[in-house]
């Protein structure tokens, strides 16, 4: 049983239709990847389904109930929580503060039950030195921190929009443990977007490729990597 | 450090009320001045936390006066009573347009706040049969009767409860809203923050207080006109106080207030207006050199200091 659904969800940017009549679905437990060219439609699927664009067309349910009106701020304490591509830390709080956020708005803790908790996921991820500054982590501690600050708002179903770019191969190493680690212990239905496929074949248990804002293959990446329309859509047009 | 705080403002507050005991009624009047101001830039301070840049202090000011004065001339109110409403009615007023304006950010945002005070000055100065239209309002009698040390006690009072509202503010839920909203509204909202209902809040409730401000201070002069209840000074003066004191603090606008309602003081008896002109400079000045201000310069000094005692290198 899915818990996370789109239905031919659609999105037009003026004449640009960037993603188009996707179905998709997440299951709790499960890791999808969703890859593609450049310009597939990726990114703007996840902000579709977190809320921060509204679609043409088409509808996204959570749990069987229809959230495409829904804001995404709600949308985040009804558990759909996310990384973002382009690293967004609250540099103006440190980083436990930073992870407290989810604690507090998505979850409706106190401040200090919400430090507490804070702490504790922080530790969980292997983060340390928490009321640093965020000016003064590295790459790896960033991208923990933006899975903890996803992690906190107690989410049904994760997306990670290329937690792995910026990272060397240990520290990728590093991050699919600790992905699929939280998978199983919080039992998520998660979503990654990813360019380094070795990270997609790892750490996924399913694929489905866009391009051009449509679906053109999913299912195991060993089988997918073999389709002639993603091949083409990889290595250029008219192969 | 719980503790040493709890002391500090012991310490401040009994200065604050025993303060009428050493001043003459001039000072008593600088000092209330200064209160007025310190509050005036706390609740900008607090609405600027959140990024955004008001320059309706003036606005909310004025109607504040207005909305007194009005009260106690046509209802009868009782002084005291008449600064409870115009609170209430600043506060009610600035969700209205806050509801509109808060659909805007930035640049925009700061321009609709200055226009909106424009209007409630051109409404005012307008409407002749109700609010006097440019020859403004006279009261009937100054608040508690225009004597000195309980004007100045209530100034005390209301300043410390604006003190002790920025205080709670930084440590409570709002301060991690309206930081993280002030960073990146985007991470924000993905987090569960509702911006516009956080912001809305924010700019009621301070606004609410440049009222109560506005109200206070036409009960001291017993009078408004719409040149003087909506002069842009009540604007640009706690901005410059709390950008000297330090942003983001509640330290910061005390401090600010303080020293420039002071110096500003001082020089208003030597060159008339020229205190605008030292205002100017300063403002030049800790832009370029210091743009955390005094509490944020102070805490750097400590933090250094406190890092050499334990041996560890900042970076």
């Amino acid at each position: 049983m899915s818990i996370l659904q789109t239905k031919k969800l659609t999105i037009k940017f003026g004449g640009l239709t960037a993603v188009n009549e996707v179905d998709f679905s997440l299951e709790s437990g499960h890791i999808v990847g969703i890859i593609g060219p450049n310009g597939a439609g990726k990114t703007t699927f996840i902000n579709l389904i977190a809320g921060l664009h509204t679609p043409t067309s088409g509808s996204v349910f959570l749990d069987g109930e229809d959230i495409t009106a829904m804001k995404p701020h709600k949308r985040a304490r009804i558990g759909i929580g996310r990384t973002f591509q382009l690293i967004h830390p609250l540099e103006n709080l440190s980083l436990v503060e930073n992870v407290m956020n989810g604690f507090l708005f998505a979850q409706d803790f106190s401040v200090p039950k919400a430090r507490k908790a804070a702490v504790l996921l922080c530790e969980e991820l292997g983060l340390s030195r928490l009321e640093r500054p965020t000016s003064q982590m590295n790459i790896l501690e960033i991208k923990k921190m933006e899975l903890a600050k996803a992690l906190a708002v107690n989410p049904k179903i994760l997306f990670l929009d290329e937690m792995m770019a910026g990272l060397n191969s240990d520290e990728s190493l590093e991050m699919i443990s600790l992905v699929q680690k939280v998978t199983r212990s919080k039992n998520l239905a998660v979503g990654v977007v990813e360019h380094v496929m070795g990270v997609i074949k790892q750490l996924t248990h399913s694929v489905v490729v866009l391009d051009g804002g449509e679906v053109i293959a999913q299912g195991k990446y060993e089988d997918v990597v073999k389709n002639e329309r993603v091949q083409s859509a990889y290595l250029g047009g008219g192969a | 450090m719980k503790k040493t705080l709890n002391r500090t403002f012991l310490i401040i507050g009994v200065l604050l009320l025993a303060a009428p005991l050493f001043m003459g009624p001039y000072a008593q009047s600088v000092a209330r001045s200064v209160l007025m101001y310190l509050m005036l830039a706390i609740s900008w301070n607090m609405l600027v936390s959140s990024g955004q840049l008001s320059f309706g202090i003036a606005g909310f000011f004025g109607l504040g006066g207005y909305a007194s004065t009005l009260a106690i001339v046509y209802l009868g109110m009782p002084p005291i009573l008449s600064l409870v409403f115009a609170f209430i009615l600043v506060g009610a007023a600035a969700w209205l347009l806050g509801l509109v304006a808060l659909r805007l950010r930035g640049m925009y945002f700061a321009i609709s706040t200055l226009a909106l005070a424009e209007i409630f000055r051109v409404i005012i100065h307008n409407w002749h049969g109700f609010t006097g239209g440019p020859n403004g309002k006279l009261l009937p009698k100054l608040i508690f009767d225009g004597a000195s040390v309980p004007t100045y006690l209530l100034m005390a009072v209301l300043a410390a409860g604006t003190i002790a509202f920025s205080m709670w503010f930084r440590r409570s839920k709002f301060h991690f809203a309206v930081t993280s909203i002030r960073d990146n509204e985007i991470a924000a909202m993905s987090t569960g923050i509702n911006i516009y209902k956080t912001l809305l809040m924010v700019f009621a409730v301070t606004s609410a207080v440049q009222g109560l401000v506005g109200a206070s201070f036409a009960n001291m002069y017993g009078f408004v006109t719409p040149e003087s209840s909506f002069n842009m000074n009540y604007t640009l003066l706690p901005l410059a106080m709390t950008l000297l004191g330090g942003l983001y603090t509640t330290w910061g606008p005390v401090l600010g207030a303080v020293l420039l309602g002071i110096v500003g003081e001082y020089l208003k008896l030597y060159i008339p207006y020229g205190h605008l002109i030292v205002y100017g400079i300063i403002i030049v000045l800790v832009i370029l050199f210091m743009p955390n201000g005094i509490v944020g310069l102070s805490g750097k000094l400590l933090n250094g200091f406190e890092a050499r005692k334990k041996g560890e290198v900042q970076l």
